[in-house]
């Protein structure tokens, strides 16, 4: 049976503490960011925002938003516009995969990415020395001038596959295989799972009233849902008109 | 009669005026300088990274790729003139198609050097060709654009084989014949691949979804902007091939084709221009009325961010686009060489700034409700690179002006281009 | 790209798509290809001093162009469209039934009747055996005076109808003088003998795209013209009077002046 990984976030229990991020980037062997790296030039597969709701003063209401590659269902955009099929929609799982050895380093792939999920390594990795007992062995690493993303710690499903023809079963056990960043948040905001098995808890937090997915009038049937009870996080999901965005900007 | 010291003379047509090698020297050495310094900046990007430029994971396209796509546009009159002199048969432009063919693969050459500097891993290019990815306008765009590089190399040599020196002897002079006959072909087969490989770059920002203000809607799997730029790049190349010529003759201070030709470049240029700004008119108040909104912008969202306000638009299609169309099809200004050049100028400053303003205010305005409106300022690696491809464009025109027949007709033109 | 690439799945557009690219690469490689055969059969073939020599032509300046029919006085100015190859043009009849102007005044050089002459300074002479005598003529051999080498091909080379007849080298200048006709090299003189090669036609000879009669002294006064201009010092005026005779061995009496272009208008050089 064909798997639909994804993922629904529960903004309400996300209290923007980064674990995640930090999981994510030991399990896919991020280097220590450069000298010179700002938060335009850094690797950050997941990446938590800092949301408001625009007002200011007592009024303001603040969330978090942890962004990863939302695992585009349709007409992937980074895959459409990949010259060299650097990337590609799994059948069997839906993930969307990334081939760093396969990249050209053209980040045409980042031009069209929606969301802004994807990376490029404008420096080689450098570790220092010691750090280098640190690396996770089932992912590789990336050298600079190629396009990287989250892929839901592929390596992991990896692992769970191999544990379970190890024991002779065709299809993985769901509790063997679950990304980093779900694993470390400490409020467990964020469910992992098949999309595509309705039983599954995902895909009922996924038709939830409260989920919602980001820029969904695009088109590119994300797999990355959110959830909130809060309107005004619910209103993140389409852009703000420009005026607003002012408001938000100048206050 | 030879008045310059021209320790060249060998290598120079037999008969050419041409200036002083000193003075020739002379003009190249700022050329030479700024192409070293542009060497230099390109391989510390290569040695050390892109991390030497200004871009960052928000603005994954910078001042290169506008550079490598206005470059691309203006060296349309290459294929464009080849067109309308082998196909069409305008025979009287032919005493500029040699110097046509040379700009065309300077622009080409030069976009791909530069190209190669700022992709991430210059070395695996050719895996473009390997696993070619048919739904990709990228991919279209290297194939045609490699293709297209390798043609104008074959119709640029037997413009290398008129020189005096190169030409000597039967093997030479045989092939030169030989491969000339054939520039037909070559000239047929550059139409075809121009045309979708400039409709392909304007695809590359008519597809992405993801950029409301670069989507646009179109037939079938092209959208709308792959038009508009083949039509802006046809547009403009014979402007740009124009305005060469003129500095070439300003320098030089001798007519190097008939006055009438230039003032058909510029009708032809100017036509064109007419049809592009109509069909862009049109294509805008779609996008603004329809295209957008469907994906949740208001009309004029585009242009909430200064200096990205509406002027912008107003600029691209009135000013540099309506006006210099004016200029150079209304007989009276046309006629002016003031005018007619100003027309030409008017014209390419319109596709640089359609090329900017689809490279950066596309990565600029925000896409998420909580992004932001971003600035970029390229860094002076990006800006000597730049500086070198325009070096390197000035230095073989120049080298392939004093030692090839660019223009053909010299001696029936040698007069005082002041005296017109 | 390929079936055996790991992913490669056919689909209509790839169908498109790569017969597109492999056609316009095939014509691309086609082309060069081509050129290139083209030529190696021309080089083998001998067509190549023809070929060559008609690419040189078109390279001359206009002035040195000139129909022999303008120079004779036939007609009042046309420029050949054949490479002065009269034995191919179609008008040559119509305008060599024109009357000629008459002009014999060969300026103190020698250019006797019996002789045929190229364009590029060389005569020719049939003789009775059916061979042919080749030349340096008068003007020309003024102009280089005593060579410092000479070089004859070697006894049965074929010369090329505008091709390289032989090569002469004067004040590190290297001269090429075109061949007037085609033939095998029976025999090699030099300026000792007064002539330079012996050839042996084939077939009949055709020898109508030489100058002889009235073209040979309005000839030789262009020519003349073409030197005064070419070998003037910069600054100074023309220093060939009217009416004078030519000084023997110019390239050393004046080698200061820009022999370079002297001898490429000579020679039919671009």
């Amino acid at each position: 049976m064909k798997a639909r990984y994804g993922m629904v976030i529960d903004v309400d229990r996300c209290t923007g503490c980064g674990a995640c991020m930090v999981a994510c980037a030991a399990e896919n062997n991020v280097p220590p960011a450069a000298q010179r790296a700002t938060a335009r030039t850094g690797i950050t597969p997941m990446l938590v925002h800092k949301v408001s709701d625009g007002a200011e003063g007592e009024d303001r209401r603040e969330a978090f938003l942890p962004v990863t590659c939302m695992q585009c269902e349709h007409e992937t955009p980074c895959v459409t516009v990949c010259p060299q099929q650097a990337v590609q929609l799994d059948p069997a799982t839906g993930i969307v995969m990334q081939m760093p050895q396969r990249c050209l380093g053209c980040r045409y792939c980042m031009t069209a990415c929606p969301y802004h999920a994807r990376y490029f390594n404008w420096w080689d990795p450098v570790w220092p020395q010691g750090m280098e007992k640190s690396l996770n062995p089932g992912v590789a690493v990336r050298m600079r001038g190629v396009v990287e993303k989250c892929n839901l710690c592929h390596a992991r499903l990896h692992a769970a596959q191999e544990k379970a023809a190890a024991a002779g079963k065709r299809t993985i056990d769901q509790h063997d295989y679950a990304p980093a960043c779900v694993e470390a948040c400490p409020t467990g905001a964020i469910t992992f799972g098949n999309l595509a098995d309705e039983n599954d808890s995902v895909s009922r937090a996924a038709r939830s009233p409260e989920a919602f997915r980001l820029l969904a009038r695009l088109g590119t049937e994300p797999k990355i849902y959110y959830k909130s009870k809060r309107p005004w996080v619910r209103a993140l999901a389409e852009p703000h008109t420009a005026q607003s965005r002012k408001e938000v900007q100048h206050g | 009669m030879a008045s310059a010291v021209l320790t060249d003379r060998r290598w120079i047509a037999r008969g050419a005026e041409r200036t002083s090698s000193a003075r020739f020297a002379l003009w190249l050495a700022p050329w030479a300088a700024l192409l070293v310094l542009g060497i230099y900046a390109a391989g510390l990007c290569l040695y050390y990274g892109l991390n030497q430029t200004n871009m960052d994971n928000r603005f994954a396209f910078g001042l290169w790729i506008f550079l490598d796509l206005s470059v691309i546009a203006l060296g349309a009159g290459a294929f464009f003139t080849g067109f309308l002199v082998y196909i069409l048969g305008r025979a009287d432009l032919k005493p500029i198609l040699n110097a046509a063919v040379v700009l065309g693969f300077i622009c080409y050459s030069g976009a791909v050097a530069v190209l190669m500097v700022d992709v991430g891993q210059p070395l695996r290019g050719w895996f473009t060709f390997w696993h070619p990815n048919t739904h990709s306008m990228l991919t279209e765009v290297t194939f045609c654009i490699s293709c297209y590089l390798l043609v104008l190399t074959l119709e640029y040599i037997p413009v290398l084989l008129r020189n005096r020196q190169l030409g000597k002897g039967q093997p030479a002079a045989v092939f030169e014949y030989r491969l000339h006959h054939l520039v037909p072909v070559l000239a047929g087969l550059g139409a075809f691949l121009s045309f979708f490989h400039q409709g392909s770059l304007g695809g590359l920002y008519g597809v992405l979804r993801g950029r409301p203000f670069a989507f646009r809607e179109g037939f079938s799997v092209w959208p709308s902007t792959f038009f508009l730029f083949v039509l802006s790049a046809i547009a403009v190349g014979p402007s740009f091939l124009m305005l060469v010529t003129a500095a070439v003759e300003k320098l030089t201070g001798r007519r190097q084709v008939p006055r009438e030709l230039l003032r058909r470049l510029g009708f032809i240029s100017g036509i064109l221009l007419a049809v592009y700004v109509a069909a862009k008119s049109i294509d805008t108040l779609i996008w603004l009325n329809v295209t957008s909104p469907s994906v949740g912008f208001a009309p004029w969202e585009h242009y909430a961010y200064p200096p990205f306000g509406s002027a912008l638009l107003f600029i691209e299609i009135v000013l540099f686009g309506l006006v210099p169309a004016g200029l150079l099809i209304y007989p009276r200004t046309a006629r002016n060489r003031r005018w007619l050049l100003t027309g030409a100028a008017l014209a390419c400053c319109g596709i640089l700034l359609n090329r900017f303003v689809m490279t950066v205010q596309t990565l600029a305005l925000p896409t998420l409700a909580f992004d932001e409106f971003l600035s970029y300022i390229p860094s002076w690696q990006e800006v000597a690179t730049f500086g070198g491809l325009i070096a390197y464009g000035v230095i073989v025109f120049s080298l392939s002006y004093r030692y090839l027949p660019l223009f053909g007709q010299e001696k029936r033109e040698a007069t005082d281009v002041s005296g017109r | 790209m390929f079936p055996g690439v790991d992913g490669f799945r056919w689909s209509f557009a790839h169908i498109i798509f790569l017969s597109a690219f492999f056609t316009v690469v095939l014509t691309i490689l086609g082309t060069l290809a081509s050129a290139a055969l083209r030529t190696a059969s021309d080089l083998r073939g001998g067509r190549a001093a023809g070929i060559a020599w008609k690419e040189e032509f078109a390279k001359l300046p206009e002035t040195e162009r000139r129909c022999r029919h303008e120079l004779a006085g036939r007609v009042a100015s046309r420029l050949c469209p054949n490479a002065f190859d009269c034995r191919h043009c179609r008008e040559y009849g119509n305008y060599a039934a024109l009357p000629a102007r008459n002009e014999t005044n060969t300026l103190g050089l020698h250019y006797p009747d019996n002789r045929f002459y190229h364009r590029g300074h060389t005569w020719v002479t049939p003789q009775d055996d059916g061979t042919l005598m080749v030349g340096l003529d008068d003007l020309a051999g003024h102009l280089v005076g005593d060579p410092d080498v000479i070089e004859v091909p070697p006894e049965g080379t074929e010369i090329q109808s505008d091709g390289t007849a032989w090569q002469m080298k004067k004040n590190g200048h290297t001269i090429r003088v075109r061949a007037p006709l085609d033939g095998a090299v029976v025999e090699t003189g030099g300026p000792q003998k007064g002539w330079y090669l012996r050839l042996r036609p084939h077939g009949a000879v055709d020898l109508r795209h030489l100058l002889r009669g009235p073209e040979v002294a309005p000839w030789l006064a262009r020519e003349i013209e073409r030197l005064q201009l070419e070998l003037t010092a910069p600054k100074t005026g023309p220093a060939l009077a009217d009416g004078g005779v030519l000084v023997a061995g110019m390239m050393d009496a004046m080698p200061e002046a820009d022999w370079d272009a002297a001898l490429a208008g000579t020679f039919l050089e671009a």
